[in-house]
């Protein structure tokens, strides 16, 4: 394994010592660059109650380039696609190496509670989120339902 | 390498289907499916599932065409495609699931690759398909006994199994392994089992463990075994079987990794390794590939395209090293600078890249530059010898296999004339051993050359290949000083951006920067306060 860059170590730590509420991000056992993360679904938006589940990944030329993340669990929303791939500025030209794994997280979570079906991952969802949101809203909650809760 | 499409390669597009077409794929796919090319294309969402032939076809139709595949930047094959679109609903992910399992055969080198990078590139299943699945599957230790005659089959469900809790990590890798699923598993253990599925059914354990309680279930299951079955397959560790060998190898890593036994020594601290004087780095390794306690033998069990470079560097005159391989599918096989980049998750490895040059006996191409050269000896073989010669005098590069040379490639030495180490990638489920010249060779070349076990230094502490869960432990508890730069925490900040008057960055970092990593406004100039 390549050496291990202090920034991850450094991060690595604070999320163990100081975790964000509603997030919870371990790294593997066997991969330190590897982050098992679960974001809970934010209040009052249709996520809530779900558990979901991404991966998120620091590329070997991080920080200077973006973690890479996904969703596991699916989810109905116009800037993830089916393949859980996430439309999101941060994490594509608007990254800075002074954000980090928490503000990306923090972002995503943010993602969740303002969908934003004019910058759309997911055509079919986004177009729906347009004309009608109030199904679109229903579909989302029983995605989260259906895949996110555990019972 | 050619065969890995990852997330960022689709990144931008919006659907999942070809946008141009190439004459060779369609050809080859109508020949083999009733559909005609517009509707195969053109079929947005799958409104059910097809029939089971027609799924099973479209299976060994990407089995056949994916070893054939060498552009990074290509489209997926049709097939592929195809088959995403029907695994988008549950139903005919199932049906996708049960068709892999049934047809790709025991001996393709590349079918338990192509299980796991269809299934990685598949819409997610969700919870309840994939516990239907396994349900379906019937698996039970009673089902373990009974299903040996069918090996191919009993190995593809392993392969599934390992990849579905690899890719459901957590609560739904805990939901599928069930006791009578841990049964079926540690069953097909015993010895009396074909090897290759004594092989998937080690590693699909190790992808459960990735989930912390199924590790520990695990652990608690082999303890209560009279005798760890995992421990008897260790000794198969140098075996001549190459199935067998794979299987200790894979045994050993996980005793030394993740089941750890209380009366079990760690293999690190029992090897010997003396002799050594050059061996693959560990630290020059990208993060999934295993290295064998002995610095020699590397293994690749995660989907990505896992990289590894030696210790010894090589500046001027010829040098020669072999490496014997024990699997029969892709590999990239022979020299890198430390300017090659392990790309590993993006699939690129050595020979992907100016600054290195591989062989790889699968597909039988020259790799340089992420391009690739047909040659003409036949495929590789597990028990086959790669020679690989680097003459920096002359610059050229031999590949052999068992002493049939392919012509010299020149190609590297257009970038690098010095600084080169002997390098391999590795896709899943591949294996090789390396000789640097602690045994004799089997092939030495008919020139005048040096050994970088001859050659090489090494100094104790790193000849320890040491299992990851203890290096990690000791990274961890390194402390990070207070005055450090906030984007590297590694080396002191003593520099502020003109005009916004940002500081706590280090001259390394913002040397890598345009904008103010806090404000984003343009950097005009850097401010060394130290001096």
């Amino acid at each position: 394994m390549a050496a291990l860059p202090r920034r991850i170590i450094k991060e690595t730590q604070r999320l163990l010592q100081e975790p964000v509420p509603g997030i919870s991000a371990v790294p593997d056992d066997s991969n330190a660059r590897y982050f098992h993360v679960i974001v809970t679904g934010p209040e009052d938006s249709p996520f809530e109650g779900g558990l979901f589940k991404l991966e998120l990944f620091l590329p070997e030329d991080y920080p200077m380039s973006a973690p890479k993340v996904r969703f596991i669990t699916k989810i109905y929303h116009p800037n993830i696609d089916r393949l859980g791939r996430i439309c999101l500025d941060i994490l594509k030209d608007k990254w800075s190496p002074a954000l980090q794994i928490r503000t990306v997280l923090l972002s995503i979570q943010a993602l969740l509670s303002a969908p934003n079906p004019d910058d759309p991952l997911a055509n079919d969802v986004a177009e729906l989120w347009k004309v009608n949101e109030a199904e679109a809203i229903r579909n989302a909650k029983e995605w989260t339902r259906r895949y996110a809760m555990d019972n | 390498m050619g065969i890995c499409w990852c997330k960022e390669k689709h990144e931008e597009s919006e659907s999942y289907f070809p946008q141009s077409s190439n004459d060779n794929i369609d050809n080859a796919i109508q020949s083999v499916t009733p559909y005609s090319s517009a509707e195969y294309y053109m079929e947005n969402t799958e409104k059910g599932c097809p029939d089971s032939s027609i799924v099973d076809k479209l299976v060994l139709e990407t089995l056949g065409i994916i070893g054939t595949l060498v552009d990074n930047e290509q489209e997926p094959p049709p097939s592929m495609l195809r088959l995403h679109n029907i695994a988008d609903n549950e139903e005919g992910w199932i049906q996708v699931v049960k068709s892999m399992v049934q047809v790709i055969p025991m001996l393709d080198p590349l079918g338990p690759s192509v299980i796991t990078l269809l299934l990685d590139d598949c819409p997610l299943p969700s919870r309840e398909s994939v516990l239907q699945v396994t349900s379906m599957f019937n698996l039970s230790a009673q089902s373990a006994l009974v299903d040996r005659p069918n090996a191919p089959k009993q190995r593809n469900i392993c392969v599934v199994l390992g990849c579905i809790a690899e890719k459901l990590a957590g609560p739904s890798s805990l939901g599928i392994l069930t006791d009578s699923t841990l049964d079926y598993l540690i069953t097909n253990l015993d010895m009396d089992t074909d090897p290759h599925v004594i092989l998937f059914s080690l590693i699909a354990l190790e992808k459960f463990a990735q989930t912390s309680e199924n590790k520990a279930t695990i652990i608690r299951r082999l303890q209560n075994e009279i005798c760890c079955p995992i421990s008897k397959l260790e000794q198969w560790i140098n075996e001549e079987h190459f199935v067998k060998r794979q299987v200790g190898f894979c045994a050993q890593w996980a005793l030394d990794n993740l089941f750890i036994m209380t009366n079990r020594k760690f293999s690190y601290l029992t090897v010997n390794n003396s002799h050594l004087n050059a061996m693959l780095n560990t630290s020059d390794v990208s993060e999934y590939l295993k290295i064998s306690p002995n610095g020699l033998e590397a293994r690749c069990d995660a989907y990505s395209f896992e990289s590894v470079r030696c210790t010894a560097q090589a500046d001027s005159g010829v040098w020669y090293y072999e490496v014997c391989i024990i699997t029969p599918g892709v590999m990239q096989i022979g020299w890198a600078t430390k300017e090659s980049n392990f790309l590993n998750h993006d699939g690129y490895g050595i020979g992907d890249d100016k600054y290195s040059l591989a062989y790889d006996g699968c597909r039988r191409l020259i790799w340089y530059n992420a391009k690739s050269e047909p040659q003409q000896l036949p495929r590789w073989q597990p028990g086959d010898t790669l020679g690989c010669l680097l003459d920096i005098d002359n610059q050229q590069i031999i590949f052999a296999v068992n002493g049939k040379e392919i012509p010299p490639c020149t190609h590297v030495f257009s970038m690098a004339r010095s600084g080169f180490f002997a390098a391999a990638s590795f896709m899943s489920f591949q294996q090789c051993h390396f000789n640097f010249g602690t045994e004799p060779f089997k092939f030495p070349p008919n020139v005048e050359y040096s050994k970088f076990n001859d050659c090489g230094v090494l100094e104790p502490e790193s000849k320890k290949v040491m299992p990851r869960h203890i290096y990690l432990d000791q990274l961890r508890q390194q402390s990070v000083r207070e005055d450090s730069c906030t984007l590297c925490y590694d080396k002191k900040a003593s520099v502020r951006l003109i005009p916004c008057e940002h500081e706590g960055f280090c001259t390394s970092c913002v040397g890598q920067l345009t904008e103010c990593p806090m404000c984003r406004s343009a950097i005009h100039l850097v401010v060394d306060d130290n001096t």
